[in-house]
């Protein structure tokens, strides 16, 4: 079984399952409202291991419907504040609130709130369904909602397995599957691309875009920026602990001077276009443009003014990852 | 509360573990009543106390009850499972005691495989030797309904020890270690101590006699303050804990 085969109408095939209640965006706002603060707020978090300071001082949040990469090379205590913001290990200092409380007291925190900390947290001796209706029978989630998200990340076929017999790919979708199975309004994933072949990855990325859109929020963990480049729209950025940057992904973009990849059936229009706006674009050897300094927002807003399709728009990953390996080992210093 | 121990339940019905467990009791049950039935000498299995000895199959069923215990919260730390099981249940108390309600249900139904064989096999076994029975029927309920409350007991004390030791390798041969050995060679040594281990104490309350022992009713009062003692000390340190 292949994810592949899915992914031809990957919004389609996630949408429906994803939204099976339809007032999740208005429960999400109500959320946030009635707490008066972020989905997700990190105020001066720390955790001191004998000596080491694991995290930092740290402060952050996270406001309804965005995608936030929480992003830091290895070692960076990414997984650290992600274990005391859901309440698995206790803060040294500060405190971490989600809807404007500490993980254990935020009433039905597993319906709400959807997580997952590692890709091989299974007993190999028990069915990826089972492990599930474990799961659901602790909060009341019925069965039918196990076999509804296995479906959505697409592993029923192998529902009744052994998770032995899983590659890491699929228990990296089981473990999404136990996430969802509240119909969360957040969704807290450490590493989730770790183990996915591309297709897995492009399945990810379209599966958070359309959680998001429905106003619900999305906190990702990676070591590499370059890898949820695409995914996410704001990024949380640490270093030995400690905070380096907290902004959009455009901001950073445009802070660290990166480009934009755009290509078009039309390109010569397209140049013609965007430098009668001033900005600068180069064409690359494979029939691309290369924009500098500019957002994909920017881009794409003049290449519709000037009526040209576009075919791809993208940050371009290296010069961005380059800006973050130097944003993570400036602190190092 | 009541979720929570079906989420249990469910978890010892989904893997071949207990099954593994019961046929460890089949096993071990049968081959100590064929044996000890057909081969000891009759005189040997004519008294109440060997008796008594012969019918709770040696206490060995406790063993599996504990090791049972131990394997539901230790595996869940050995594979991981803990971190899911805590963020659906941030009250990890009510894990724990979810667990420990669960574990007794399992003692029981091991107390219960144990006890079904000893009253078949062993009493065919007698019966067939022409070796009568010398329990009364009281004797006899006291007897069964002392063998159960203590495989259920040992369920509980199984998931205690694993919650406050975690590592399965180290709980597995903690709880063997204990069984075997600390707690013979404390009774056979100091007697005067020893009969207040939870194994002494399981002894007491099926209604061994053998020297030393502590009468029944103080035996349930030692073996229910031992696995409340190691019940509280789990929770706590559960609850203290970073789940890394």
């Amino acid at each position: 079984m292949t994810i592949g085969d899915a992914i031809a109408e990957p919004l389609t095939g996630i949408a429906g399952p994803v939204s099976t209640r339809s007032d999740a965006p208005a429960r999400a706002r109500a959320a946030v409202g009635s707490s008066g603060s972020s989905v997700v707020q990190v105020e001066s978090l720390t955790k001191r291991f004998g000596e080491v300071l694991a995290v930092d001082n740290l402060s952050f949040a996270l406001e309804p419907g965005t995608i936030t990469g929480f992003l830091g090379p290895y070692g960076a205590g990414k997984t650290t504040t992600l274990r005391m913001l859901l309440g698995l290990a206790a803060p040294s200092a500060g405190r971490a609130t989600i809807f404007g409380k500490p993980y254990a007291e935020v009433a039905h925190a597993a319906l709400r709130i959807g997580a997952v900390l590692e890709a091989t947290d299974f007993h190999p001796g028990r069915s990826g369904r089972d492990h599930l209706r474990t799961l659901g029978r602790a909060v009341g989630v019925p069965d039918m909602r196990v076999d509804e998200v296995l479906r959505l990340v697409e592993l029923e076929d192998a529902a009744r397995r052994r998770v032995k017999g899983y590659s890491l790919g699929m228990r990296q979708r089981l473990g999404l599957a136990g996430a969802l199975l509240g119909d969360p309004e957040l969704l807290v994933l450490d590493e989730p691309a770790n183990g996915l072949d591309p297709d897995g990855v492009r399945w990810l990325r379209d599966f958070l875009h359309a959680f998001a859109s429905e106003g619900r929020t999305v906190l990702v963990s990676s070591h590499a920026l370059a890898e949820v480049a695409q995914t996410v729209d704001r990024v949380v950025i640490v270093s030995h602990g400690r905070l380096v940057v907290e902004s959009s992904l455009d901001d950073l973009t445009a802070r660290v001077g990166a480009s934009v990849i755009v290509r078009s059936p039309q390109l010569p229009q397209l140049l013609e276009a965007l430098r009668s706006e001033n900005m600068i674009a180069t064409e690359t050897n494979d029939h691309a443009l290369q924009v500098h300094g500019a957002t994909r927002e920017q881009v794409g807003d003049i290449a519709f003014a000037a009526g040209v399709p576009l075919h791809e728009l993208a940050v371009e990953g290296s010069s961005l990852e380059e800006a973050f390996l130097e944003l993570t080992s400036e602190t190092a210093s | 509360m009541i979720a929570q121990t079906r989420a249990e339940l469910l978890k010892l019905r989904t893997t071949r573990t207990m099954i593994g467990l019961m046929l460890g009791v089949f096993g071990g049950a049968v081959l100590y009543l064929l044996l000890t039935g057909l081969l000891i000498k009759p005189e040997g299995l004519a008294g109440k106390q060997e008796q008594r000895a012969f019918f709770t199959v040696e206490g060995f069923v406790e063993l599996f009850s504990a090791l049972s215990g131990v394997l539901l919260v230790t595996s869940e730390y050995r594979f991981g499972t803990i971190r899911p099981t805590f963020l659906f249940a941030p009250r990890r108390s009510k894990v724990i005691a979810a667990k420990l309600v669960a574990s007794l249900i399992a003692g029981l139904t091991l107390g219960l495989v144990g006890e079904g064989l000893a009253f078949s096999i062993g009493y065919l076994a007698l019966r067939g030797r022409g070796i009568p029975i010398a329990l009364d029927g009281a004797e006899i309920a006291q007897l069964v309904v002392g063998a159960l409350t203590g495989a259920a007991v040992w369920g509980a004390l199984g998931v205690a020890f694993g919650a406050i030791v975690r590592n399965q390798v180290g709980a597995i041969i903690g709880v063997l270690t204990w069984g075997f050995l600390v707690e013979n060679v404390v009774f056979a040594f100091v007697p005067s101590v020893g009969r207040f281990g939870p194994g002494s104490a399981t002894s007491a309350i099926t209604g061994l006699t053998t020297d030393h022992l502590l009468a029944p009713s103080a035996g349930a009062v030692v073996l229910i303050a031992w696995a409340g003692s190691l019940a509280l000390a789990a929770v706590l340190l559960t609850a203290r804990r970073d789940v890394t």
